[in-house]
């Protein structure tokens, strides 16, 4: 985190310099950040409560339950998939750089973090429309959020440097992706996970975080606060193997420039 | 290693002790047998790790100007990037004064999609300049890399040796006291490198450290007190330009640095 207070009138700069220049094509540009994950939303929306709604998938207004969980996996994945790429690609700017490496990887994820915040009208669009409005639990949604920073932190950081080093790596990432999607409570509840399962999902962070988004709406949606506790200690286990997995490559990272 | 460590208590400006390195070098995977034609297929390539430097040693004194000399595979390059900190040795240590800005090949990291001006932010701070400080000195750069009728165009559509003008301009912008410089000691041409002349021997004369590789050995013999030569992953000398010019002079000069030649071809 000195990292970053350090570097944060730079990072500022390269995070907005990244945001511009990639929604600086587009005719809508930023609007881009909030249609893209709303249009997939409704996509699902549709797929899974209109289309296959027969089977009960979640809590009801099925819209609102979808978007507030979609849009942190989101940010998920479009940072850690991002992370394969830092050190891919043009590494000339590694050669002369004197900001600390990990500097690198902080910016993707927080340009990814930028455009998740730039897309959270969505939930509260969804509110209005649904006329649901959540408890007062909903003070752990900006918990949840500082949660899943440290945890794609340590998971950016271990992933980039992998897969710098190994680029099958970054393929393979892409794919154990997919299936978190699935095996995480994103498009059912919690309820759907089957009890033999629990126990496993519990060491799944994403289990965690992603019922501290939701249970300001829906207070059934976690397990309780030994299942939140597992996440938390998994969350600080992935944040530190990510920072160890980093200082050990730094120096194999640099020489690939 | 969280970011590079300055030392203000150093004496010298810039010291190895015992530096060791070895790079990665691929190579297409030889070797007979089913198995090894399975994995050429596969596009695997070998990797080895090949010795740069073994147990270098030297220090540099504030206000030096060093040429440094060798052959090609000699290890220039990584020797200025063990320097600047953007390189971190296998063993050994690598102490240094002050920020020690480097000057490599600066221009691949421009991006042509962005204008002028922020490129000058960008490197400006990969060189760990905040934008404040850029701002301050954006006249002076302007100014001096002649890039005032492009400075809000996209840098696609600029000279191309504007791009090396502004790396140049950049890089000397951040008024570090130790500077490596990688063959762009002066840039451009006519006036403009009469004033690249100035600046840097301007720079010299107030005593900032320079550790420089060049092509043109007049440029070395007019600004370098010093040189050392690199040979076999050690100092072969440590002399005057003069001297170390000549020892290197029988091998003929190829590029040394980029290129690996025995990259993976596929």
């Amino acid at each position: 985190m000195g990292i970053v207070w350090k570097n944060r009138q730079v990072l500022r700069m390269l995070v907005l310099r990244d945001l511009h220049g990639k929604y600086r094509n587009f005719r809508l540009g930023y609007l881009w950040s909030i249609l893209e994950p709303l249009g997939m939303t409704f996509v699902l929306w549709f797929v899974f409560s209109v289309l296959l709604g027969g089977r009960k998938l979640g809590e009801q207004p099925y819209f609102l339950f979808l978007s507030v969980a979609i849009l942190p996996w989101w940010w998920f994945t479009k940072g850690i998939a991002a992370s394969t790429r830092v050190f891919r690609g043009n590494m000339s700017p590694l050669t002369i750089s004197l900001l600390p490496t990990e500097i690198s990887v902080i910016r993707v994820l927080l340009v990814s973090m930028a455009d998740f915040a730039l897309s959270l009208p969505i939930i509260v669009i969804a509110m209005i429309v649904t006329w649901t409005f959540p408890g007062p639990l909903i003070v752990l949604f900006p918990v949840a959020i500082v949660v899943q920073m440290m945890l794609m932190y340590g998971v950016g950081l271990f992933v980039a440097s992998v897969s710098a080093l190994v680029p099958d790596f970054a393929r393979i990432v892409r794919i154990v992706l997919r299936a978190m999607f699935y095996l995480t409570p994103v498009l059912y509840s919690i309820a759907n996970i089957p009890e033999g399962a629990r126990d496993i999902s519990a060491l799944n962070p994403l289990v965690s975080i992603l019922g501290l988004y939701r249970i300001g709406f829906w207070p059934t949606e976690t397990e309780g606060a030994a299942q939140l506790a597992v996440g938390l200690c998994v969350t600080v286990a992935f944040a530190i193997v990510g920072v160890i997995t980093f200082r050990r490559l730094e120096s194999r990272i640099l020489k690939e420039a | 290693m969280a970011s590079i460590r300055i030392q203000p208590e150093l004496f010298a400006a810039v010291e190895f002790d015992d530096v060791s390195l070895s790079m990665p070098r691929s190579k297409r995977r030889g070797g007979q047998g089913t198995r090894n034609r399975i994995r050429r297929l596969a596009g695997e390539s070998s990797r080895q790790q090949v010795p740069v430097f073994t147990d270098l040693s030297m220090s540099i004194m504030p206000g030096e100007s060093v040429a440094i000399l060798g052959g090609a595979k000699s290890g220039r390059h990584e020797f200025l990037r063990l320097a600047a900190g953007t390189l971190l040795a296998d063993s050994g240590r690598v102490r240094r004064q002050a920020r020690v800005v480097p000057i490599l090949d600066n221009s691949r990291c421009l991006t042509a999609a962005y204008t002028t001006r922020q490129n000058i932010y960008l490197t400006a701070g990969l060189l760990g300049m905040t934008p404040g400080e850029t701002a301050q000195r954006l006249d002076w750069i302007v100014d001096m890399a002649e890039a005032g009728r492009w400075l809000d165009t996209y840098l696609r559509g600029a000279p191309r040796n504007m791009r090396q003008r502004l790396v140049w301009t950049v890089s000397m912008a951040t008024g570090a006291q130790i500077f490596v410089i990688e063959k762009s000691l002066v840039v451009g041409h006519g006036e403009f490198m009469e004033r690249c002349w100035s600046h840097v021997e301007g720079l010299r004369a107030a005593g900032v450290t320079f550790l420089v590789t060049s092509d043109d050995p007049h440029d070395l013999e007019r600004f370098c007190d010093r040189a050392l030569v690199l040979k076999g992953g050690r100092i072969l000398a440590d002399t005057s330009v003069k001297e170390g010019l000549e020892l290197v002079r029988p091998t003929p000069r190829t590029d040394p640095t980029d290129q690996p030649e025995d990259r993976d071809d596929n």
